[in-house]
């Protein structure tokens, strides 16, 4: 289980450095895509559409607000992903 | 001298009718231009509603340009340009002998083109692309289009500022009468429905299901239009002398950048730039009778808008109101729509309303957006809104010949 989890949270970290042009080793679980990276609307756009099509998903726009961090972003696509907890 | 510039032919190539009498009709009557689309396979899309011109036919329009050497939008551009000048009542024959040219704004240019380009190489490979849309394919060619024609021996300049694009074109024309470098331009601006901007206003959460509702509490994002919108411009002084219909008189316009952000607007810098067009109109904001707004009925630009107008015109802002809730949102031809409209307006006394309007919206108070159908008024000075991503704004202002 824990070991599903990390390789989640490093592909979307992957997925994440590459849209916000870092390097994946500057992303943190808690660092603020925005406040720390340099992220706006369209970028936060982007990362949700890549997250969507490599795990086949559909997340609602409306929960681009809540995607703030790695952690959080790994939250909202587990849950419409149906990744177990 | 500085001369002054007046408009005396219209020619909106649009989904809700080809022509001024019926274009003029659907705006009065608050017509929607909103369709299933048709231009491309829409099946898969979660939204397929766009304010396409199913009726628009260039080979009964068009009396130089052979439909087949040119994208749609180019058509679009010179089947306004050649109804422009057919409604001003101008020979043809002395127009191409005399100094005219075109200036012509876009947003994506010959979309349609690129994106069967992209199919064929998709489907194939680079060997398979169509030697003949290659040709059709720079932007560029939308003024040319105009020009060729209408035999315009002037200049040809398509200007690709986006969503502001035809306000650009409109003041570019404006200053080169009025300083004498020309005797008569087109100005105005077109775009064709694409497969590429219908996913691209999805994805970026900006596209609306079924329709557009600007300045409602619950409006929920564009509808992707397409058109051609040209307006035949010329001096005061030649419309008098060759008795000539005059619309409206350009008393001006106001262009600036936010150079902040991509895709949200900035209302102190359209505030700024509502400022500098009455500036350079010679006007007050007190003097505006009524608003064309950009309007796109996006939940951010609308709010943005309004309190860009606040702020400039105080809590009481002359009637605002969107035509893009009836013909959705085409691109570079809009602000140019915006101008005909206005145009209309002023010369037939009434306002364009804004269709789909039910609740008003308590974040910004004091807006009029003249809902259902037109209003009898006097106009006497009209500002046009056009915005664009980039943070590019362009406004005109509009009058009456006083």
């Amino acid at each position: 289980m824990t070991t599903a989890i990390q390789q989640h949270l490093d592909e979307i970290r992957e997925i994440a450095a590459e849209v916000l042009e870092i390097e994946p080793e500057e992303i943190t679980e808690t660092s603020s895509f925005a406040e720390e990276h340099e992220a706006d609307s369209l970028r936060a756009i982007e990362i949700l559409a890549r997250i969507e099509k490599k795990y086949n998903v559909e997340i609602p726009q409306a929960e681009l607000p809540k995607m703030v961090n790695l952690r959080a972003v790994y939250d909202v696509v587990a849950q419409h992903a149906g990744w177990a907890a | 001298m500085r001369r002054r510039v007046v408009i005396t032919g219209l020619g909106p190539v649009s989904s809700v009718g080809i022509g001024t009498e019926e274009f003029a009709t659907a705006l009065q009557q608050g017509e929607s231009g909103i369709s299933p689309i048709s231009s491309f396979d829409a099946t898969g899309f979660p939204h397929r509603m766009a304010g396409e011109v199913p009726a628009f036919d260039p080979k009964q329009m068009l009396e130089h340009l052979d439909p087949r050497e040119w994208g749609r939008t180019s058509l679009f551009a010179a089947a306004a340009a050649r109804l422009a000048v057919q409604d001003s009542g101008i020979d043809p024959a002395a127009l191409s002998r005399a100094r005219a040219g075109s200036s012509i704004g876009t947003t994506s240019g010959e979309s349609q083109v690129i994106e069967e380009l992209t199919a064929q190489w998709v489907a194939g490979s680079l060997k398979d692309l169509d030697p003949a849309l290659i040709r059709a394919t720079p932007a560029s060619r939308l003024a040319v289009a105009v020009n060729r024609e209408l035999g315009l021996t002037g200049e040809a300049l398509t200007l690709s500022t986006a969503c502001s694009a035809s306000n650009y074109a409109l003041g570019h024309a404006y200053a080169t009468l009025a300083t004498g470098e020309a005797d008569y331009m087109i100005a105005g601006g077109a775009d064709s429905v694409c497969r590429w901007a219908h996913a691209g206003f999805y994805r970026l959460g900006a596209l609306t299901e079924f329709v557009c509702s600007p300045f409602d509490r619950d409006r929920s994002g564009i509808l992707t239009g397409e058109g051609g919108a040209a307006l035949f411009l010329e001096p005061l002084e030649s419309a008098e002398r060759r008795g000539a219909r005059i619309y409206a008189e350009v008393l001006g316009y106001g262009l600036n950048c936010d150079a902040s952000h991509m895709v949200a607007p900035d209302p102190v810098s359209i505030a700024e730039c509502m400022r500098r067009a009455h500036r350079k109109a010679g006007i007050d904001a007190a003097q505006v009778d009524y608003i064309c707004a950009h309007g796109t009925g996006t939940p951010a630009n609308d709010a943005m808008e309004t309190q860009a107008v606040l702020e400039v015109f105080g809590p009481k802002p002359p009637p605002i109101s969107s035509i893009k809730s009836m013909l959705g949102h085409t691109m570079g031809a809009a602000s140019g729509f915006g101008a005909i409209a206005s145009a209309l307006g002023i010369a037939r006394q009434f306002i364009p309303p804004t269709i789909n309007f039910r609740t008003p919206d308590p974040q910004m108070p004091g807006i009029d957006p003249v809902a259902g159908v037109a209003r009898p008024a006097r106009l006497r000075v009209v500002q046009n809104n056009g915005f664009a991503f980039g943070g590019n704004n362009a406004i005109t202002i509009l009058g009456e010949v006083a």
